[in-house]
């Protein structure tokens, strides 16, 4: 029992970084961000070329995140920036978006092919702490979770680019007329979206292999995660990745790996109809919703 | 020929999936990510259905479509409460769940059809017999063409009456403005189901046709790509019209034969093929957001 619980929360970590480069999108854009999912998907195949070309890894795994968070930016910089300023709807965004993560895919599929592939050489070290076993790849993955989170969470709360990001979502005019930029803030969020997603996806195939179609699953599975938690603050993302990191693991445990998508699903739906603002979130009046 | 009877049994098929999604994307604004789901409903109640009780096409297709527009429920809900990425989400969550029972309900020592295993899980149904319409047998090619080419265009004449009538101008000015409508004292939740129940019967439709003319079905055909291929097919044709989504269906089914003609490898055309429509979805986006022969631009 205590061992599907400590699976559990490793996976919930992260879900919940995964959720995190979501919402540092959606809270204070509003943009739907897809192509996070193409960010997913092919910096685990940059940092195996890194790894093949015969580079150490800590050089592959910089280089493959440094490209992850360029790609992020290109989003911003080549697409929704210009749509921005056209006023686009947040369905034009949305489908724009779903747009560049399916190029992204099928260049991954062309450039690697469609074969899962693994990161890890051999079979991972095991660990043994009070009857529960677990992998190194667990651990680290944890560990580093935890620290991604804790030092984004340090960033938003003591200092100013954190304090102007949260005013950024909160009142995106205000803070245009208060004279800051709303373009280089908005840039801020894709690189961290961007830099979120990379360790989220080095870490997922670090620990179990990866391939160019599983982008979009992982982000689907954020955003039930931001929407559960609650999709206005920064906090409910990770308590919503957990949570879904939890439940998906008694699903595994008691019927089967098949149906976590499902009940994934399922439990979205549940929210959606009763608590449809989230675990963490208030009720909003009807014209203040988007 | 065969070649091109074969290409305009897929474009009927494809014309009938536009056609439908086109009722609920570019008429009520309902952007629905379950379609696949839906038609694959429609290909497996044919399969089951003509494969173990050997019926006919009309009551097999007849029960397809009753099953789908009575599943559309789930769909037509959520719409009741949400739109935009919320609504979205749903039909996500929708999709996902059809793809699983499909995928899931399946036993390995049970034979398929029986209750424990339903749809034969991963490995599909094959050997579904071709389309039987009251003893007449479309065993060849052109005949199932015929077929799929009447029943598309009976689909075509039974949306542009639907769209053309009153009931169409209350789905746009739904679409529009849900309040006014309300205001003055249209049920718009009734007009939900109603909307969904007719695409997703329609959608059915076209995965019978697809069934008998494939003789082959398995989960695949029920995947979220699936559904986003549908979606992108009409975004890129354009909705909120007639004509929108048959030339989105066209260009499907136009596209791959275009790009045999340039040199490129079999094994990345599939690749090369989606990478086109997806750089389709973006150039719409920026330059021309109601399609390419549309009227409604997506909110």
């Amino acid at each position: 029992m205590l061992q599907i619980l400590a699976n559990g929360i490793i996976t919930g970590g992260i879900i919940a970084v995964m959720a995190l480069a979501f919402t540092v999108v959606y809270l204070p854009t509003r943009i739907f961000y897809i192509a996070l999912g193409g960010v997913y998907a092919i910096v685990p195949f940059l940092a195996w070329t890194g790894l093949q070309w015969g580079w150490a890894w800590y050089v592959a795994v910089a280089f493959a995140l440094v490209i992850g968070v360029m790609l992020s930016l290109g989003c911003e910089l080549l697409n929704h920036a210009w749509l921005e300023e056209k006023n686009a709807s947040s369905g034009t965004h949305l489908v724009s978006s779903l747009g560049i993560y399916i190029i992204v895919v099928q260049a991954i599929a062309i450039i690697w092919g469609n074969e899962t592939k693994v990161l890890r050489q051999g079979v991972d070290g095991v660990f043994n702490l009070a009857g529960v076993t677990l992998t190194q790849a667990q651990v680290g993955g944890a560990a580093i979770a935890l620290l991604t989170i804790g030092s984004f969470y340090l960033w938003l709360q003591s200092t100013k680019l954190g304090l102007e990001f949260r005013a950024l979502a909160d009142n995106k005019n205000e803070l245009a007329l208060r004279g800051f930029s709303i373009q280089k803030l908005r840039l801020v969020a894709f690189g961290i979206a961007g830099l979120l997603s990379s360790i989220a996806a080095l870490l997922v195939s670090w620990d179990v292999g990866f391939d160019p179609q599983g982008g979009l699953a992982a982000l689907l599975l954020a955003v039930v995660a931001s929407i559960i938690g609650g999709s206005q603050s920064f906090f409910g993302a990770v308590l919503g990745g957990i949570l879904l990191g939890i439940l998906r693991s008694q699903v595994v445990w008691f019927l089967s790996a098949q149906w976590s998508e499902a009940a994934s699903f399922a439990i979205l739906a549940l929210f959606l109809v009763l608590r449809p603002q989230g675990l963490l979130g208030q009720k909003l009046r009807l014209e203040s919703e988007s | 020929m065969n070649y091109f009877l074969h290409l305009g049994i897929y474009a009927c098929i494809y014309s009938i999936v536009a056609m439908s999604l086109n009722l609920a994307v570019g008429y009520c604004g309902l952007l629905t990510l379950a379609h696949a789901g839906y038609f694959a409903i429609g290909a497996y109640t044919y399969a089951l259905v003509s494969v173990k009780l050997g019926w006919g096409f009309l009551p097999a297709v007849g029960l397809g479509m009753a099953i789908a527009s009575v599943a559309s429920l789930a769909v037509s809900m959520s719409a009741w409460r949400f739109k935009g990425d919320f609504f979205v989400m749903l039909s996500l969550a929708v999709q996902s769940l059809l793809f699983s029972l499909f995928y899931n309900w399946f036993k390995a020592d049970a034979d398929f059809g029986t209750w424990a295993n339903l749809t034969n899980g991963p490995f599909g149904i094959a050997g579904i017999p071709k389309p039987n319409i009251f003893g007449l047998q479309f065993q060849t090619i052109g005949s199932i063409a015929l077929l799929a080419a009447v029943l598309a265009i009976a689909c075509g004449v039974i949306c542009w009456l639907l769209v053309s009538s009153p009931w169409g101008r209350l789905l746009k000015a739904m679409r529009d403005d849900e309040l006014v409508a309300r205001g003055l004292g249209k049920n718009t939740r009734f007009v939900k189901m109603q909307v969904m129940a007719i695409a997703c019967a329609m959608a059915a439709l076209a995965g019978s046709i697809y069934a008998g003319y494939v003789s082959y079905i398995d989960p695949s055909a029920a995947t979220l790509d699936e559904s986003i291929l549908f979606v992108c097919m009409i975004l890129v044709g354009g909705v909120g019209n007639f004509k929108g989504p048959l030339v989105g269906a066209v260009l499907l089914i136009a596209l791959p034969e275009v790009l045999r003609f340039v040199a490129i490898p079999d094994a990345i055309a599939a690749n090369v093929r989606l990478g086109i429509y997806g750089l389709c979805l973006v150039a719409i986006a920026h330059f021309r957001q109601q399609g390419i022969a549309g009227e409604y631009r997506i909110e």
